[in-house]
């Protein structure tokens, strides 16, 4: 025996805080409004590309809302869509790269402010890739036919830590600079399911891949730690709290002499999905990929028509420009909006992939358009 | 009842009474004219129908478990009452019904199982009442039951187990064809494939076993015969 069921992606919903903030508009909120800084963040900016973005932080700067929060409105949404309530949920998995408290669990403070009854909880804890992780989790539970309904969502609230009082008398080279200027706030989220939407298309959830390299790269992207190497002494918790941030450890940083390098190895494991099949290059319809900056977006692309000769920009659909990047939520924000567009039609096909600078992972999920079961004609 | 098919089928009986009085018809024989008769009709059961055409909704599967729980969840009960009205005399009979109350327990739980994992919730179903139909069959159990040495509750077994045995697994399989359903929401059909197997390889070697006369055949027949036409009532009925 051993049949398993098949996982939709039913609901689908985003959420970002505030008004869209320009390019002209960040200082007010994450300060660094002298001369040197503003012309690291010009040059930063010209690099990623990114036009507008989201911060839960009110124009003086401060905080408006918390990370739970965002991922709460974003389950919400993806919820409304669906047409269910969180009652129908019997699991959450939340990916984040950093909750508001250390303790308890991001998915237990989501589920606390969703509401709903008893069910399942998954704290996905990570970078980028994380939410492909929650999702793969999820998706899992349903395949085994464990819950007919889960939510997934990936948030993020990075401009708490991306604020001046973070920087003040901590020398910040490159590798945070080129984070404080990129990294947003939003939340998006994915309702999963053992059958279609009755009504509606859904994305059938074919397969997920997510490969870490840790075991042969260092640390690329960090907080909490100096240096690329752990030991004793040299993470936050091991010292005074005052002299962790004296020495900088809350700042987000970022080796981006590394960053190629990443490009490099999440195209040999794409090319790895269409060496042993997973990836039929003649029927792969669109991709929807996160990338940190334009820079990337282009040697990904690149990279990708290599196999792909047919693939071409309308096939290829990323929001980073309008949304910035929102690290674990930006597959979900991005997803949703190719979806609530129209992008996607019956029968065609989506790959997922999301790079993670952390220490190296890739993440991937193949994804089917298929129509209501009643427009499906006679099942198999 | 009184509807024609009920009236041919006592007719039949009274034609196999006439062939079993002249030797001719084996206990056997007379429940396996009323076993095929039940697979016609269960062929036009609008449920059934829909999944053998393949056009069976998740909300089908759910009706049907959520109906089925309903009357299962007394499975173990008249057993139970049955096994307490055979005497000493029947001894054999009386364990084999403990026995049989004792392994039947716990399958609504099953039942339960696979319905909250298809969505539903335990709320909505224990809160659930008995179709028309599972009303009929479940007051017939139990008052037949309650007869002293209720012999004839061996042709319900007959149609239930073999039910379970013969049908449950195949529904289950093809539920999980047309709907895409995991192991983990199919457990009570699947169950039941081995479970009532062993059953009706228990009820058959009583049958052949010498213990049953001729009187005692004869409420086999009747009892199986009303068994199966409120077993597909039942079915008939889903959510009346």
């Amino acid at each position: 025996m051993g049949t398993t069921a098949t996982a939709y992606l039913t609901g689908f919903g985003r959420y970002l805080p505030g008004d869209p903030v320009d390019n002209d508009g960040i200082a007010a909120r994450l300060g660094g409004d002298d001369p040197v800084t503003d012309r690291i963040r010009r040059r930063v900016l010209e690099a990623n590309g990114i036009r507008q973005r989201h911060y839960a932080l009110d124009e003086h700067g401060e905080p408006t809302e918390l990370n739970e929060e965002l991922a709460v409105k974003a389950l919400r949404a993806a919820l409304d869509d669906r047409g269910i309530d969180a009652d129908d949920l019997r699991m959450l998995a939340c990916a984040t790269t950093m909750g508001d408290v250390l303790v308890p669990g991001f998915a237990s403070m989501v589920h606390g402010r969703l509401g709903g009854g008893p069910m399942q909880l998954l704290t996905a804890s990570g970078v980028c890739a994380s939410s492909l992780s929650a999702l793969d989790a999820a998706a899992a539970k349903i395949r085994l036919g464990d819950h007919p309904r889960a939510a997934v969502v990936g948030s993020e609230l990075a401009s708490r830590s991306l604020r001046q009082l973070r920087f003040d008398g901590i020398r910040a080279g490159m590798d945070s600079h080129f984070l404080r200027w990129m990294l947003s706030d939003g939340a998006g989220a994915v309702v999963l399911e053992f059958q279609p939407h009755p009504t509606r298309p859904s994305l059938r959830l074919d397969w997920v891949r997510h490969v870490s390299l840790a075991h042969e790269h260092d640390v690329c992207m960090r907080s909490g730690m100096t240096g690329a190497e752990t030991s004793v002494g040299r993470t936050w918790q091991d010292v005074d709290i005052t002299d962790a941030e004296a020495a900088g450890m809350f700042v987000l940083r970022q080796d981006v002499s590394m960053l190629d390098e990443l490009a490099e190895a999440g195209l040999r494991q794409f090319e790895e999905l269409v060496d042993i099949g997973l990836v039929d290059v003649t029927h792969l319809d669109h991709v929807v990929c996160h990338y940190s900056t334009n820079v990337f977006r282009d040697l990904a692309f690149d990279g990708l028509r290599r196999r792909i000769p047919t693939l071409d920009t309308d096939r290829w659909f990323s929001n980073l420009e309008t949304r910035g990047n929102t690290g674990s939520a930006s597959i979900f924000i991005a997803l949703e909006e190719a979806w609530r567009t129209g992008r996607f039609a019956p029968g065609e096909t989506v790959l997922l992939a999301v790079p993670e600078s952390g220490r190296f992972s890739f993440a991937f999920a193949h994804l089917t358009v298929v129509a209501p079961p009643d427009q499906q004609g006679a099942p198999t | 009842m009184t509807d024609t098919s009920t009236s041919t089928t006592t007719a039949a009986t009274s034609a196999a009474d006439a062939d079993a009085a002249a030797g001719a018809d084996t206990l056997a024989d007379r429940l396996a004219e009323v076993w095929i008769e039940l697979e016609e009709r269960l062929a036009h059961v609008p449920v059934l129908r829909r999944l053998a055409d393949g056009t069976v909704t998740i909300d089908d599967y759910q009706r049907l478990l959520f109906n089925l729980r309903q009357q299962v969840v007394d499975g173990s009960p008249w057993i139970s009452r049955a096994a307490s009205n055979f005497d000493i005399d029947h001894f054999e009979l009386r364990s084999a019904a403990i026995r049989h109350a004792e392994e039947e327990h716990r399958d609504f739980l099953m039942i339960e199982r696979d319905y909250v994992a298809i969505g539903g919730t335990l709320d909505e179903l224990r809160r659930g009442r008995k179709n028309v139909g599972s009303e009929a069959l479940s007051g017939y159990m139990f008052t037949y039951a309650d007869r002293p040495n209720p012999v004839g509750l061996l042709g319900a077994m007959f149609i239930i187990e073999g039910l379970g045995a013969k049908r449950a697994a195949g529904w289950a399989s093809r539920f999980q064809e047309v709907l895409g359903l995991a192991d983990n929401q199919v457990h009570f059909m699947q169950y039941h494939q081995q479970a009532d197997s062993e059953h009706t390889g228990d009820l058959e070697a009583i049958l052949i076993s010498g213990i049953i006369d001729d009187t005692a055949a004869d409420e086999i027949v009747r009892c199986a015969e009303v068994v199966a036409r409120l077993y597909a009532l039942q079915l008939e009925e889903l959510d009346r």
